[in-house]
């Protein structure tokens, strides 16, 4: 429908006009605090000290102590292990899972499917802080429900905090994130109708060459950008971690959210956690460029 | 849309109520078998916390594992409106929730709308851009915020809270419904303004009836977003009358410190108080949510 | 160095001063708040409203006085205070924002709101942070308001320069930190140790929690020695530094560098290694505020050794006096080679002037109300801790406990920590130190020459040595 220019230039005026409450909020608190960061890393802006007074101008002092910081490096390796244990080996591989084993158990007519379908959503679906409340009493070493059990089946009590922090944050993390996998891998499953597998029986398909042949081609396009999008939600965690171990004994799970927290709020070092903010904004930049990218190509 | 929204779409359309089965064929008592023992693992894995929560909170003397309740009670549930000031905690997250909810509404609303109409030869950069924007993670830009607020004032302020709230959820609810609104077909409002009513007019009779469903979507939502938000909070607040919920369970778990001292009880009936609206406005209204939160490409 | 065998000596004066000015003051009527008539003063700069520091005075306006507290007995003497200040000035109200939550974070949030200009008119933390809070300018200096409060001179001279930072007087103390090494006596007993156990040197706690350990009493813990972040300033006040000092090492050398690796430090590691053997307990480095469950297990015996503030014996007094009267022996802190000898003090929390406040006559109204003997007194008598105020000691609550005339004797060989305000940036580093040991990450020399980077890292290279 051919538009006059002038026409199309009101109308879009109109549009912009509408579009500007939502660009204010969001230049206010995205764009506005990223460049904050950013100016901020640049300095030594401190909660208390002299520099608080006075802060002054560093250039890229803070980069260079953080690159240089053995800490720093233990912090991104911390963060790696565990959105390769929680993202890609537990959410996804579970996720998978239970999206096969709940379709193929919805197909048959089970009516507790719809149990173990909410039990995961809920998981998922309550507030971080109840989550991370939740588990600080089953990991608790004294009476938590995991040790508790464990006695009871005779075994001695495992100090999962003190001595696997890492593994358990990591379970608790998949306890919480499990259900957005199994949801996108599920809906996937749901597409295919139930006659093709029956075909496929009829013709002297086996279990494995109907999973290869047909449900495997529907799953392998989203899984790559599941894969990606579940990396990116887990590795900006920090309430789940802080409540049940708060950087760990001696650093052994402080990821790099925590890390930017610590050092802005206990250490009182502004413009030092602003560095490592900045570095996390950046990271997850490229994550999410990648990302997109894919999820056009194949959109 | 994305292949995952798409996927999501389906999801949604298939997979909350359970379907009747189709032609199901009879399993195999093994299969059954094995099949259910697997469920059984699974539920117990993802419901014992609550399970827990709930045996805690109705008793006395709750501790850190699940017990039928040593000394039953809904005692709990009084003390927390009485010696804890849990009422006022619990009003001002449902002032803050539901404040943002309808500043959310509105925001994406229009701008869903505007950008879907928006005739601009870039439009689709915007988007792009929207959508970078939701992947940035809260806790990296919880410092700068901080900053920011302290400037502008907006600490300490239900303003403040509000704003923050609201604009966490912006850039995806404003995509999911732009993609809402993209799926209404434009000949319709036009053919309202060529029958006279305003732009204004046209959006509200016609279009935002139609594009009701993705409205729900982003109120529930913003709603949830905001009801759980707790980052923010601890950046923002620090006076008592102010607090929401999730930070004064920020500050309970705290404060409590070594595994004696917490009052389990007390805190695990907070908890189910705190969680009956998620448990009402999601399971609710299942289908809406999780279509909305499918179409998005990324979890909570 | 030459300042802490100044402090130390002036110690043994303090007591010296405190009997004479007990009977100084038994003659002379004790000051409350509003005082004695002051000649022609300046006002402080900023106050509003009010004329010169004056009894009945115009203080007006609101007076917001911001604190911390959990163990529930500040209140009633922070209300009383605010009456009393009520009462004097009919045009000023005194809101109280009373924070129950833990130091840490109240500091936390405190200077967030310092910073944001939301600041309280009267907080209180701890006195060893007047460096950093007035180098940050958030404090208001104090020199104007003591120099008219005739009750000033009730305070030594030792615990007058524990607030002393750059020549000025930033905050009012009226509780003064000393620490002992508890013991359980039924306990050791248990395990094989004679009723009247001392250490005989600092080995000796480490071979008292072997013995414990071996006895293998269901539900005792041998020993809690604070490592870690977790620990907060414990792991450096309550462990590392008493540690450090008891083998002979020192925190800053005599230019003020901040000592990292040398062979104090690395015993200390040493020490860490073989109490997190299996003789503390790795809860310590991953709980929140490991010191609530560790205060507690030593006062219903089921932790055998802790060194610990001396106010927390008024806890478990509190909780069962015989008990606790039969069972906790307190001693002071071992040196490498001899018995009991020494215990590191500070001044305790104290009551400080936002220098952002409207109210500051009114503010120093509410302190000089709050800082009575009377108060000092009693609060000191229920939470023990040795007074500030020499006179305080006299009253009776105080006087009668012989548990707070011993803590205050022991006060005589205490080592103070400075109030330097880099000092907050060395607990971090120690904090991390410790970690690195009791978690078994790396070994004692290691760890050290760690602490030494962690230090560099955190104050510059020029500030930072190693020996």
């Amino acid at each position: 429908m051919a538009i006059g220019r002038r026409r199309r230039l009101a109308r879009n005026g109109l549009y912009v006009a509408g579009l500007s409450p939502a660009a204010f909020l969001l230049a206010l608190f995205f764009v506005g605090p990223a460049l904050w960061a950013l100016a901020s890393s640049f300095t030594n802006r401190a909660l208390v000290g002299i520099d608080a007074a006075n802060p002054r101008f560093v250039g890229l002092d803070n980069y260079a102590r953080l690159f240089g910081d053995p800490d720093f490096g233990r912090v991104i390796l911390n963060s790696v292990i565990f959105v390769i244990g929680s993202a890609i080996i537990g959410q996804f591989v579970l996720g998978l899972a239970l999206a096969l084993l709940l379709d193929h158990a919805q197909r048959r007519g089970f009516l507790a499917t719809n149990l173990v379908y909410a039990s995961v959503l809920l998981a998922w679906v309550n507030p971080t802080i109840i989550a991370g409340f939740l588990w600080v009493a089953m990991f608790d070493f004294y009476n938590g429900s995991l040790n508790t059990g464990l006695h009871q089946l005779g075994l001695g009590p495992v100090d999962w905090l003190g001595k696997g922090p890492m593994l358990a944050v990591i379970i608790a993390n998949i306890w919480r994130g499990t259900a957005f996998t199994m949801l996108i891998f599920l809906g996937a499953l749901r597409t295919i109708p139930s006659d093709i597998y029956e075909a496929a029986r009829v013709d002297g398909a086996n279990a494995f060459r109907r999973f290869w042949d047909h449900t495997l081609p529907i799953l392998r396009p989203i899984a790559a950008l599941t894969l990606l999008s579940v990396t990116m939600a887990t590795f900006g965690t920090f309430i789940l971690i802080q409540t049940l171990t708060n950087g760990g004994p001696a650093f052994q799970t402080e990821v790099i959210a925590l890390y930017a927290f610590h050092e802005a709020f206990q250490a009182h070092a502004v413009g030092y956690g602003s560095t490592i903010a900045v570095v996390m904004l950046a990271l997850n930049l490229s994550f999410a460029i990648v990302f997109l990218r894919w999820s056009r190509a194949r959109a | 849309m994305t292949a995952l929204a798409a996927g999501g779409e389906q999801v949604a359309a298939r997979t909350t109520a359970p379907p009747a089965p189709r032609r199901a064929r009879r399993a195999g008592p093994i299969e059954w078998l094995l099949v259910h023992s697997v469920f059984l693992v699974v539920c117990a894995f993802f419901l014992i916390p609550f399970l827990w929560l709930l045996s805690a909170a109705f008793d006395e003397r709750a501790s850190a594992y699940i017990q039928w309740p040593a000394a039953p009670t809904i005692m709990n549930f009084v003390r927390i409106f009485t010696e804890h000031d849990f009422a006022r905690v619990l009003a001002n997250s449902v002032f803050v929730a539901v404040a943002t909810m309808v500043l959310v509404v509105f925001a994406v609303s229009l701008a869903g709308y505007s950008l879907s109409r928006l005739d601009l030869r870039h439009k689709d950069w915007i988007t792009y851009a929207v959508l970078l924007l939701q992947t940035m993670p809260i806790s990296a830009t919880m410092v700068p915020i901080y900053g920011l607020a302290r400037q502008l004032g907006l600490r300490n302020s239900y303003l403040g809270l509000i704003l923050i709230h609201a604009a966490i959820e912006l850039p995806f609810l404003i995509w999911l419904m732009k993609g809402f609104f993209d799926s209404i077909p434009r000949h319709l409002e036009e053919a309202a303004w060529l029958d006279g009513r305003s732009r204004v007019r046209a959006l509200f009779e016609i279009v935002l009836p139609l594009a009701r469903p993705g409205l729900g979507i982003a109120a529930g939502l913003a709603f949830l977003s905001a009801w759980a938000e707790v980052l923010m909070v601890v950046i923002l607040i620090d006076q008592d009358n102010l607090k929401t919920v999730p930070l004064a369970f920020y500050e309970a778990m705290r404060t409590q410190g070594g595994y004696t001292e917490v009052q389990y009880g007390v805190i695990a009936a907070m908890a189910v108080v705190y969680l009956l609206p998620v448990m009402v406005v999601f399971f609710g209204a299942r289908r809406l949510m999780i279509r909305g939160l499918m179409s998005s490409t990324r979890g909570l | 160095m030459d300042e802490i065998v100044r402090q130390l000596i002036s110690r043994r004066r303090f007591l010296q001063v405190a009997v004479a000015s007990g009977v100084v003051a038994a003659c002379n009527p004790t000051s409350t708040g509003g005082g004695a008539p002051t000649q022609g003063a300046s006002a402080p700069a900023g106050g509003t409203g009010g004329s010169a520091p004056a009894s009945g005075g115009a203080v007006s306006g609101t007076i917001t006085v911001s604190y911390p507290d959990e163990a529930g007995l500040k209140p009633k003497y922070v209300e009383q205070a605010a009456a009393a200040v009520k009462a004097q000035f009919s045009g000023a109200d005194v809101k109280i924002d009373l924070q129950k939550i833990g130091d840490d974070d109240y500091y936390t949030k405190l200077l967030l709101a310092l910073d944001s200009n939301d600041a309280p008119d009267v907080f209180h933390v701890g006195g060893s942070l007047i460096g950093e809070l007035a180098d940050a300018s958030y404090i208001e200096p104090l020199d104007d308001y003591v120099s008219q409060w005739p009750d000033w001179s009730q305070y030594p001279d030792a615990v007058r320069s524990g607030v002393t930072y750059k020549d000025s007087v930033w905050a009012i103390p009226y509780g003064l930190d000393m620490r002992w090494l508890y013991y359980r006596k039924d306990d050791l007993q248990k395990a094989g140790l004679p009723a009247d156990w001392q250490p005989a040197n600092v080995q000796g706690i480490l071979d008292a929690a072997a013995a414990v350990k071996a006895a293998n009493e269901p539900n005792v813990l041998p020993y809690a020695l604070y490592a870690g972040p977790a620990g907060s300033s414990g792991t450096a006040d309550h462990a590392f530094v008493p540690l450090l000092w008891a083998y002979g090492g020192e925190l800053q050398d005599k230019d003020g560098k901040w000592i990292g690796d040398s062979p104090a430090t690395r015993k200390v590691m040493a020490y860490y290694q073989k109490a997190y053997d299996g003789l503390s307990p790795k809860e310590i480095l991953t709980e929140t505020k490991p010191w609530t469950a560790m205060r507690e297990k030593l006062g219903n015996g089921q932790l055998a050794l802790l060194f610990e503030g001396g106010w927390v014996y008024g806890g478990w007094a509190s909780a069962d006096k015989a008990a606790t009267e039969k069972n906790v022996g307190y001693t002071l802190h071992p040196t490498e080679s001899g018995g009991p000898s020494f215990t590191i003090g500070g001044p305790g929390t104290c009551w400080y002037i936002s220098a952002r406040s409207a109210n500051k006559q009114g503010a120093w109204e509410f302190i000089k109300a709050f800082n009575t003997a009377e108060i000092v007194g009693k609060l000191n008598a229920e939470d023990p801790h040795p007074v500030a105020r020499a006179d305080a000691a006299k009253v009776p609550e105080f006087a009668s406990s012989p548990y707070l005339v011993a803590s205050t004797e022991a006060l005589a060989k205490a080592k103070f920590t400075s109030p330097d305000p880099a000092y907050s940036k060395v607990i971090e580093a120690i904090q991390k130190a410790t970690a690195r040991v009791a978690a078994g990450e790396l070994g004692p020399d290691d760890a050290a020459k760690r602490y030494t980077d962690d230090l560099t890292q955190a104050l510059g290279a020029d500030n930072v040595t190693s020996q």
